[in-house]
């Protein structure tokens, strides 16, 4: 009886563990912004506990998102945000072979892992990368061809799957077919309206009456034309809001054209060596955030100060919780360190064309300043001449001064002026 | 019945060349064999891997039928009363199954001396076609431009899609940005490590036109399987104009034209 | 404990006085025991719980192959926010810790630790190793390893991820990989203490073999098992000073900053990779000289054990004894030379690539004279097809494979192509896994009785080899034609390109294999815990074998023998024509007459 016993034991245990371990996850899911819910307001630096949704308003929130976008496996496309269905349900749900060599699951099959289910640039591979994967809640993308705080084209999007973004973890997806680049170029900004969308309504707390007793109204009128619209109205209009910009300066050598590019690149109208140096290796001024981790670091500070006020224990209290939160649901904050221009590497393309949109617009969320308004469009252009200049060393003194104390490093796969 | 034991497992053993050949027979007609070589020094890697595969399929096959008849045959149930053979050796043997094997070998090393120095070390006098830069997670590649010189502003900077001339000798040189990676083209029989801090010539002559894959070939990082690459052969003005084209589009100063329906490519 | 001091020769009447036994408690009984015969069964016991978690990472990678970016069991809880697909720098994770673990925590322990240790003082006679206490360090230094391995599955970034062979720059630096952070401190951690054990172990091997034999005991009337674990000892303390300094360079250039194999101007990941001045390349030439020499240690004491098992079932004597030591010889010497068989695309002087091929080549004769004296054994043999000569016979068949495919390898110009392909994984499974993996069971079925006294399930051992051989099979053969496809090793997603799509149903069919073989090794763990305690009590010789282990009680008590063992033959004296018996055993006398003669002089 014993033996018999035993014999079941050891039989049974591997299959109860099996059990107990296999069994299907629970589908995907978007992962809400927890730290907009806590601080939901574009005032990060003076946030406190009593602006934090309580927990019924967080699920509200959950709720109407579930309403209006869907899941990961199968997205809800309102006829006003201006998506295409189609394309979104090729980007989304998990990994799959359709018929017709066309795939499901893109997004999950080529994106996920570094920008999150959620587009929340929180993905697994997310903390090892430097720089971090974009995060679209905000809505905020920095490399277009339209002015800074304007949405980037359908085109800017999809340039940036063509050619990747140098000098970054992100790839080049040129190697996908066209329709295959489109829906997930549709797909990122689903979620780019989505999570904007999210921030629009927790933030939407502070607007109400008391008589709405703390909860949103759930109407058409309000959900769709005051919250959502707004949002899906600023990605339309994008695509006829690109930068225009004159034809380079004729009748002018291009010496010519570096040597006056260096000077207002030395200059105080653009005054570019604040940031990347007077040897242009981007070492000018090295401690500023770019918009994600601004943020970041301003809750941080301001948590770090209520622990240490005389604010009472309640806030206190929120302010250690908050903490939990941060280190959950967001990267560490890293300083963006201006460019070294010396690299030959420009991280929203190395066209002419492009360093014009990045003079010109500046870089949305990161500290790099529009130039349009100080300095003329035709200025610009020789400053695109001298910067395009620096990589072959051609900028004349400083370029041939071999008694800088700092040379350029020259990464083995760049550029050298030297005899290869 | 007492039998059955070298017939059972005789038979198991006998499954073995049986479906191992029969496994390498079937795979060319299920399209799981080498795929289409398109390069002049590949043919020479092929026949070398088919004289091999001969070679080897002859021992395999002699050999595990040679262990498929002893099980099958000497059964101890069948042999009764009878004693195993007696014997500690045969010096005879020892000394074919020596000689034989080692001269297979030998020569066999020294017949394929020419293949890999035409490929590895008989690098042609010549300046480098392109220039490839493995980095985590791409392929960077850089065209010396018309002043035949890399690391002029007359370069023509791409990732990942190569394009070649055909029918003419290549040279490229090889480097990395940061970790190993290794550019493999196995449809031109091509396989380099590209090692941070090396510069090394890889070099090949295509006789096909087309497109065909480049992989990564060493592990670089979790982004090894996304760093995938192409590389196409087209004929000399097609590559020409291609270089010129690719170089206008990297020169622009103005937005390009979109034509509806189809996207900005590389 | 044995006093003998002086070497112990033929004809030499002294007999060995043993020391009283010392007070034992449960402690210096069970844990740490000096008894070789228990730090054997320590290092079985843990070897074979490392082969299980060796084995479900390796299924976790099956999954990944056959089905990427799909749910995975039990793994995709980690990743339930995505769905449960897992991260791609979790699959690096898993094919690094597979084979790091199945090679160091396994199959290196397993041969020499648990074999190696519990047959060597029987099979030659002696009472014990030459160092006890050494021999129990020799095991516990194992610990510090495992605890190492297994908590960086735990720490932040993960277990190593550069892959088993560690290569720098993407394991040195933390930009360049999530595992090259305490990851891949742990890993050279845990590799210096199994290098430490195996170092123990080798020198109390070689000493023991050399010095402690019984009277009679020739060098050459050692079993081949004692061959191989002798030549296997030399060489593990000729290669592994290399590798445990190459450790020590790479943990500098991790934590002082050195530059040992990081070169100048790098950039990982957008930050500058240290001070340089180094080569990658280095790394890798001191790497596999070590590991190249590894593998031949994670392969001959399984043929020896093998040429043990096959003679004794196949009642016929070795044929080839002293070609079959030369042979192994010749594997170890020439086991030096080949290393750069793994660097030909590695940027190395590609003249190198000419000289390599060469040795590399010449390597594969030993082996085939190797087998061709396994056939020669098994031919006009009376084959007894008991669990352990099925599991033996299997090895041969295998073995053949895994050495054919190896040629395809030695062969330079073809390297270009298969190097990196499914091919290689093919070869080293074959050879490791329906290699040496076949080879540990057949000893395991074989000497169980002599461990536990008590014979393993037959019919249930010949379901276990059964299916193991089938499973096996399915599983790693089509590597070879994969291979042939120039399909890679080591992508978390090969179907990415359009050319490799076609071959998901055959990955498919691989892992519902893999799943198989797995699944089977239950029926070995029921049988073998169950035999331990309710198995049919085996006398000292249920196989009627040879060798002296066989003469001792089973399990054999303190000290192993309850007489002094005299040899007077060599071990493979199986039908010797006008013996009764079919087998004379090593310590038989050559007749009645000298028998009573010797026994007066004792």
């Amino acid at each position: 009886m014993n033996s018999t016993i035993r014999s079941l034991a050891f039989g049974l245990t591997p299959a109860v563990m099996l059990i107990v371990g296999c069994g299907p996850t629970p589908p995907a899911f978007f992962r809400p912004n927890m730290v907009e819910a806590i601080s939901p307001t574009p005032e990060k630096d003076s946030i406190s506990a009593d602006q934090a949704l309580l927990p019924a308003q967080q699920q509200q929130v959950a709720t109407i998102m579930l309403a209006m976008f869907g899941t990961p496996d199968d997205p809800v496309c309102l006829p006003e945000t201006g998506l295409d269905p189609a394309k979104l349900r090729l980007a989304a749900g998990p990994v799959r072979s359709d018929i017709v060599g066309r795939k499901n699951g893109l997004y999950r099959e080529h994106c996920v892992h570094c920008h999150g289910i959620t587009g929340d640039g929180l993905g697994p591979t997310a903390a090892f990368l430097n720089p971090y994967p974009r995060d679209y809640r905000p809505g905020v993308f920095k490399y277009k061809s339209t002015e800074r705080s304007d949405k980037p084209t359908h085109a800017d999007l999809v340039r940036i799957l063509h050619k990747g973004i140098p000098g970054t973890s992100m790839p080049s997806f040129a190697l996908l077919s066209p329709i295959e680049v489109d829906a997930l170029v549709e797909y990122v900004t689903y979620l780019s309206i989505r999570g904007e969308t999210e921030l629009a309504l927790m933030r939407q707390f502070f607007e109400l009456d008391d008589e709405d007793e703390g909860k949103l109204p759930e109407t058409q009128e309000f959900l769709i034309a005051e919250v959502l619209e707004p949002i899906a109205e600023k990605w339309a209009v994008a695509a006829d809001a690109e930068i225009e910009v004159p034809e380079m300066p004729t009748g002018i050598e291009l010496a010519e054209s570096i040597a006056k590019g260096r000077e207002l690149f030395f200059g105080d109208k653009a005054n570019c060596v604040k940031c990347h140096g007077v040897t242009a290796l981007g070492d000018g001024q090295a401690n500023d955030y770019d918009d994600w981790s601004k943020n970041i670091v301003k809750i941080e500070a301001r948590l770090s100060g209520l622990a240490k006020s005389d604010a009472d224990a309640a806030e206190r209290q929120w302010a250690a919780e908050f903490g939990q939160v941060l280190s959950g649901d967001a990267l560490k904050p890293r300083t963006i360190p201006p460019r070294n221009l010396r690299h030959g590497i420009y991280r929203g393309g190395r066209r002419p064309l492009d360093l014009y949109y990045r003079i010109h617009a500046g870089i949305n969320g990161a500290p790099m300043p529009a130039a349009k308004g100080t300095v003329d469009p035709e200025d610009i252009w020789h400053i695109v001449n001298y910067v395009r200049s620096l990589p072959y060393g051609l900028d004349g003194e400083l370029g041939a001064d071999r008694t800088m104390a700092m040379r350029p490093p020259t990464p083995a796969g760049l550029a050298s002026t030297e005899e290869d | 019945m007492k039998r059955l034991g070298g017939i059972f497992w005789g038979l198991l053993f006998l499954a073995v060349p049986v479906l191992g050949v029969a496994t390498f027979a079937i795979a060319p007609s299920i399209d799981v064999w080498l795929p289409k070589d398109v390069s002049v020094h590949g043919r020479e890697i092929d026949a070398l891997f088919y004289f091999i595969l001969a070679l080897t399929g002859v021992v395999f096959i002699a050999t595990e039928l040679l262990l498929f008849w002893f099980i099958w045959k000497y059964d101890a149930a069948a042999r009764g009363d009878e004693k195993a053979t007696y014997i500690q050796g045969s010096h005879t043997l020892e000394v074919v199954w020596t000689i034989v094997p080692a001269a297979t070998l030998l020569f066999l090393a020294i017949y394929q001396m020419n293949a890999w120095a035409n490929v590895k070390m008989r690098r042609p006098d010549m300046p480098p076609t392109v220039e490839v830069v493995a980095r985590q997670f791409e392929w960077r590649l850089r065209y010396p431009g018309r002043d035949g010189m890399l690391g002029t502003p007359d370069d023509l900077h791409l990732v990942n899609d190569l394009h070649l001339p055909v029918d003419e000798d290549i040279l490229v040189q090889l480097k990395s940005m940061d970790v190993l990676h290794s550019f493999f083209l196995p449809n031109l029989r091509i396989k380099q490590d590209a090692v941070p801090g090396m510069k090394i010539p890889v070099w090949f002559k295509a006789t096909e036109t087309g497109s065909w894959d480049i992989v990564c070939a060493e592990l670089c990082g979790w982004g090894h399987y996304k760093m995938k690459g192409r590389v196409t052969f087209v004929s000399r003005p097609e590559f020409d104009s291609w270089l010129v084209r690719k170089y206008a589009e990297q020169e622009a100063t103005q937005p390009a034209p979109e034509p509806s329906g189809t996207l900005v490519t590389n | 404990m044995s006093t003998v001091t002086a070497p112990v020769t033929i004809g030499q009447d002294h007999v060995p006085v043993r020391k009283p036994h010392p007070v034992l408690t449960f402690l210096s009984t069970y844990v740490f025991s000096k008894d070789h015969k228990v730090i054997g069964l320590q290092f079985l016991f843990s070897t074979l719980v490392w082969f299980l978690i060796g084995g479900l990472l390796a299924l976790a990678v099956r999954w990944q192959v056959a089905w990427p970016w799909s749910d995975v069991p039990v793994v995709g809880k980690l990743f339930a926010q995505e769905g449960g697909q897992m991260a791609p720098e979790f699959y690096t994770m898993l094919f690094t810790m597979h084979a790091t673990v199945m090679i160091f925590l396994v199959i290196i322990p397993i041969l020499a630790g648990a074999f190696g240790n519990f047959l060597i003082p029987l099979m030659i006679g002696a009472d014990d190793m030459a160092f006890p206490t050494l021999n129990m360090l020799g095991y516990w230094f194992m610990w510090p390893a495992f605890i190492a391995f297994g908590a960086s599955f735990f720490v932040e970034g993960g277990a190593a991820s550069g892959g088993w062979t560690s290569y720098p720059p993407l394991s040195t630096n933390i930009a360049a990989s999530p595992g090259a952070g305490w990851g891949q401190t742990l890993w050279l951690l845990g590799l210096t203490f199994v290098g430490v054990s195996s170092m123990l172990g080798s020198v109390n091997y070689m000493t023991t073999i050399i010095l402690m034999r019984a009277p009679g005991m020739t060098m050459f009337r050692l079993p081949m098992t004692i061959w191989a674990m002798f030549i296997t000892a030399i060489l593990q303390a000729f290669a592994l000073p290399v590798l445990t300094a190459a450790g020590f360079m790479q943990l500098a250039d991790r934590m002082f900053a050195t530059g040992f194999f990081s070169p100048e101007g790098s950039i990982i990941n957008n930050a500058v990779a240290g001070p340089g001045g180094g080569q990658p390349l280095l790394w890798q030439h001191l790497f596999w000289f070590y590991s190249h020499p590894a593998v031949y240690i994670m392969i001959l004491p399984a043929m020896g054990m093998v040429s043990d098992i096959l003679t004794c079932f196949a009642r016929k004597p070795l044929f080839g004894y002293r070609p079959m030591v030369y042979s192994v010889a010749g594997i170890a010497g020439l086991g030096f030379i080949v290393w750069g068989h793994h660097m030909f695309m590695s940027g190395m002087n590609p003249a190198l690539g000419i000289t390599f091929m060469v040795s590399t080549m010449m390597i594969a004769l030993p082996s085939a004279v190797k087998t061709f004296n396994w056939l020669g054994t098994v031919w006009g043999g009376k084959i007894q097809f008991t669990t352990s000569m099925l599991f033996a016979l299997s090895f041969v068949s295998m073995f053949i494979i895994g050495g054919l495919s190896g040629i395809f390898m030695a062969a330079t110009p073809v390297d270009i192509f298969i190097h990196d392909t499914y091919f290689i994984v093919a070869h080293f499974h074959y050879v490791l896994f329906a290699g040496t993996a076949m080879g540990v069971w057949a000893a395991i079925y074989f000497w169980f009785p002599k461990m536990f006294g008590r014979t393993m399930n037959e019919f249930w051992g010949k379901v276990h080899f059964f299916l193991t051989f089938i499973f096996l099979n399915g599983t790693f053969f089509t590597m070879h034609i994969l291979g042939a496809v120039g399909f890679p090793r080591r992508l978390a997603d090969a179907y990415h390109y359009e050319t490799f799509h076609h071959l998901q149903p055959m990955n498919a069919f691989m892992t519902y294999c893999a799943m198989g073989m797995v699944a089977c090794q239950v029926v070995f763990a029921i049988n073998f815990f169950w035999s331990m305690f309710y198995g049919p009590v085996a006398g000292r010789n249920p196989w009627n074998a040879n060798g002296l282990e066989w003469t001792a009680p089973s399990p054999p008590g303190h000290g192993n023998f309850d007489f002094q063992p005299v040899v007077y033959r060599g071990p493979y004296e199986y039908s010797v024509p006008g013996v009764e018996k079919d087998h004379l055993m090593q310590t038989d006398p050559p007749n009645v007459a000298a028998a009573a003669a010797a026994a007066t002089h004792h």
